[in-house]
């Protein structure tokens, strides 16, 4: 068989299962992305926080999330809620069987306890950059609380933040990949049954990283529209 | 004297060290230099003035090579530099290492001072004669330690340029040009980025420096310091030299009404 | 929480830990010689050596380094003869040898990218300075340039070194006894959960080493930007001239 028809969609070609595996992926990190983002601002907002307790969380919770492997986040999350879940689930019912977690979901509050540590980092640099005059500016005139929020920090934030986001969402999408160990169908999983059925294993390997080189380069085309966006009337240095 | 006519013998270019004529320098469409010519004697003190964008930093960076002019003749030291236009239509040198000699002869002075920041005052002074013209250490460090002992240094050699004043910052740098023993000083405003406070400082070296008699270019705003010091100014106007002559003439009588109007809002 | 688990096969995580020092920090070597020559290539105006290399920045900085491994690993034995052949097989068929090169040639992009961003922030009036003392641009890049930039790119460096220690886990997918690998098989057999804990806190440990180390090393590299209060700053408050 050449390698074209390899590609092939239906029942002798491996096209159609790695679609479904490249959708998963696309899945995965797109459901990740917004818990992420919530959990970064929430790690954002305790490290700034004027409570001590809050802030020492804060910087806890993302020395840790950011010095542990993803690898090993995934596996504590994807064994770790499993064995809670069971322990609960026992405790209720004392004859049920072992419950295992969807390594969709694990996966996902894995990737987000990580994206969240990330984006809480660079969050907080945005914050932080806020010119104070402006926001000054903002009460002088008399904005409300949220809407100084909203018309004021909110845009400037996001400007600030874009470019630091944007790369965490590169290493998003690559760190799906780690999510295909723990058995989740997503691309690399699915072209490592593709190997195992057809033996061309390089082929095949290189076809996912196309696949994944191909999504971070669109996904850079996309961030760079919006950064420009965003930069609409700053000067560039 | 514009019209004088140099031979290209040795003995001249002795009493001669560098010779420009009719430079012609364009970025894109703008033609900031339209055709200028400089005959820099031995002990010679040339003061170049002129209104931002006339060209006059731009004249001196065409000197030393940092910017290739499109036309004109450079000679340093008696050796002609030749250019060509690469495939970019840019004009550039036809002898690279002819270029890198050549600069190695002239002492530049920055308005930004440009001191290497990961390296100290001493280190600044001492790499070019050690790397480029591959002297001995021990000669390089002694020559160092009394051109910084001589612009007042002595006690700083060992910091690093990030911490000193920009007065002390340019005195280092002119010890680093001097350290090269050069033929000729060059001087691109190097008081305009001092606080006013710092000029004197770095103005008190540079005239110490005329009076022993080095040969040196010098891009200013100063009016003081070109008519006191200089033995030659030149006035620039949109790329060509306006007016050109001995301090002591130019400065009581100019024929040039821009001249005059130069002089009235700069004094 | 019990500690007859980490009494039992504390050793075994040490061993771990060594393997997954011993192989990042190998990469991270090899890497660091070959990002050298491929960012100055990156900043070069001729575009046939700068292309090359962007595009194999954007490779590898765009796959993941999971799949990266496994076409290394796996896709090698696609071409067994030919590897044979050239007497290159022993390389590819051990896990050690795949992890080293996928690694290094991972960080290499990173490194290479790392030290373009320090090279183009190398401020121009020193490179001119450079120029004007005539130094061929040889001695402008020994001397001036890369010690300039790699003091700018010495932090994100640092940052790199943990990434790739972090990313390193996934040698555990190709039979590799690192920390990571060494921790799963102790949880295959035990099921004791507090063996993650204890990786963790591990990896936690050597990243926060890495953190003290770089700072000192870096404090050690930039005595020019050590604060000295006797002087003044160095900027001049004021620039009153404009340049041409």
């Amino acid at each position: 068989m050449d390698n074209l028809s390899l590609l092939a969609f239906g029942s002798d070609g491996w096209g159609d299962e790695l679609l479904s595996g490249l959708l998963v992926t696309i899945q995965l990190a797109a459901t990740t992305l917004p818990l992420g983002l919530l959990i970064g601002f929430a790690v954002a907002g305790a490290s700034l926080s004027s409570h001590p307790w809050l802030r020492r969380f804060g910087r806890g919770y993302t020395t840790a999330a950011r010095g542990i492997p993803e690898l090993l986040t995934l596996f504590l999350v994807y064994n770790g809620i499993a064995m809670l879940l069971n322990a609960v689930w026992r405790w209720l019912d004392p004859e049920a069987g072992f419950v295992e977690l969807s390594p969709f979901i694990a996966g996902v509050i894995a990737l987000s306890v990580v994206f969240g540590a990330f984006s809480g980092e660079v969050l907080r640099g945005a914050f932080q950059a806020l010119d104070r005059g402006q926001i000054e500016a903002g009460q002088a005139i008399g904005l409300s609380r949220w809407d100084l929020f909203r018309f004021i920090k909110l845009p400037q934030i996001w400007r600030f933040a874009l470019p630091g986001l944007g790369n965490l969402w590169v290493n998003l999408i690559k760190d799906t990949a780690l999510v295909s160990i723990i058995a989740l169908n997503d691309l690399l999983r699915m072209t490592n049954i593709a190997v195992g059925a057809t033996k061309k294993p390089f082929t095949f390997f290189l076809i996912a990283c196309a696949a994944y080189w191909l999504l971070s380069i669109l996904s850079e085309m996309v961030l760079a529209r919006l950064e420009e966006r965003a930069n609409r009337g700053v000067r560039r240095a | 004297m514009n019209t004088q006519v140099i031979e290209k013998n040795s003995s001249q270019a002795l009493e001669a060290p560098l010779i420009a004529r009719d430079i012609h320098k364009s970025f894109g469409e703008l033609e900031v230099l339209k055709g200028i010519s400089l005959t820099s004697r031995q002990h010679d003190v040339t003061a170049i003035l002129g209104s931002s964008g006339s060209g006059k930093s731009t004249f001196l960076r065409c000197l030393n090579l940092l910017e290739v002019p499109d036309a004109g003749e450079l000679i340093v030291h008696g050796q002609q530099v030749r250019f060509k236009h690469n495939r970019l239509g840019e004009a550039v040198p036809e002898d690279e290492k002819l270029v890198e000699r050549i600069r190695a002869r002239l002492g530049m002075v920055f308005q930004q001072f440009n001191l290497w920041s990961h390296m100290t005052v001493l280190e600044n002074c001492m790499v070019g004669p050690l790397r480029v013209l591959k002297q001995p250490r021990a000669e390089v460090e002694a020559r160092a330690r009394y051109y910084l002992n001589k612009v007042g240094l002595d006690n700083r050699v060992d910091h690093y340029p990030s911490h000193l004043s920009g007065g002390q910052q340019q005195r280092a740098a002119i010890a680093r040009a001097l350290t090269m023993e050069p033929d000729v000083m060059l001087f691109d405003e190097p008081t305009s980025a001092l606080d006013p406070e710092l000029v004197g400082e770095v103005l008190l070296v540079m005239r110490k420096l005329a009076e022993e008699g080095r040969t040196m270019i010098v891009v200013t705003h100063e009016m003081a310091f070109a008519r006191e010091v200089s033995s030659h100014v030149m006035f620039l106007h949109q790329g060509l030299v306006e007016e050109e002559g001995a301090p002591e003439q130019l400065f009581r009588q100019q024929e040039s009404e821009r001249f005059r109007q130069f002089l009235s809002t700069n004094f | 929480m019990s500690f007859d688990t980490i009494i039992q096969y504390g050793h075994l995580l040490l061993e771990g830990t060594w393997l997954t020092i011993k192989l990042s920090g190998l990469a991270l070597v090899v890497g660091a010689l070959c990002a050298m020559p491929m960012a100055v290539a990156r900043c070069s105006d001729r575009r046939w050596l700068s292309r090359p290399v962007r595009v194999y920045i954007s490779f590898f900085r765009g796959t993941p380094m999971l799949a990266q491994l496994f076409l290394i690993y796996y896709g090698a034995g696609q071409y067994r003869h030919e590897l044979q052949a050239l007497n290159l097989w022993w390389l590819f068929r051990d896990p050690f040898y795949c992890a080293l090169v996928t690694f290094a040639l991972n960080t290499t992009a990173y490194q290479t990218e790392l030290l373009r961003g320090g090279i183009q922030g190398v401020p121009r009036g020193e490179i001119e300075a450079a120029k004007a003392y005539g130094m061929s641009s040889w001695l402008r890049y020994r001397l001036i340039v890369l010690p300039h930039a790699y003091r700018i790119a010495f932090p994100a460096l640092g940052n790199e070194v943990i990434l790739l220690l972090k990313g390193s886990a996934i040698a555990s997918v190709v039979t590799l006894f690192d920390l990571m690998g060494q921790t799963r098989t102790i949880f295959a057999k035990t099921f004791d959960f507090s063996i993650y804990l204890w990786a963790a806190l591990l990896y936690l440990l050597i990243t926060m080493l890495i953190v003290r180390v770089w700072r000192r090393l870096e404090d050690r590299l930039n005595p020019h930007l050590r604060q000295r209060t006797v002087q003044r700053s160095s900027t001049p408050a004021v620039a009153v001239a404009p340049t041409e």
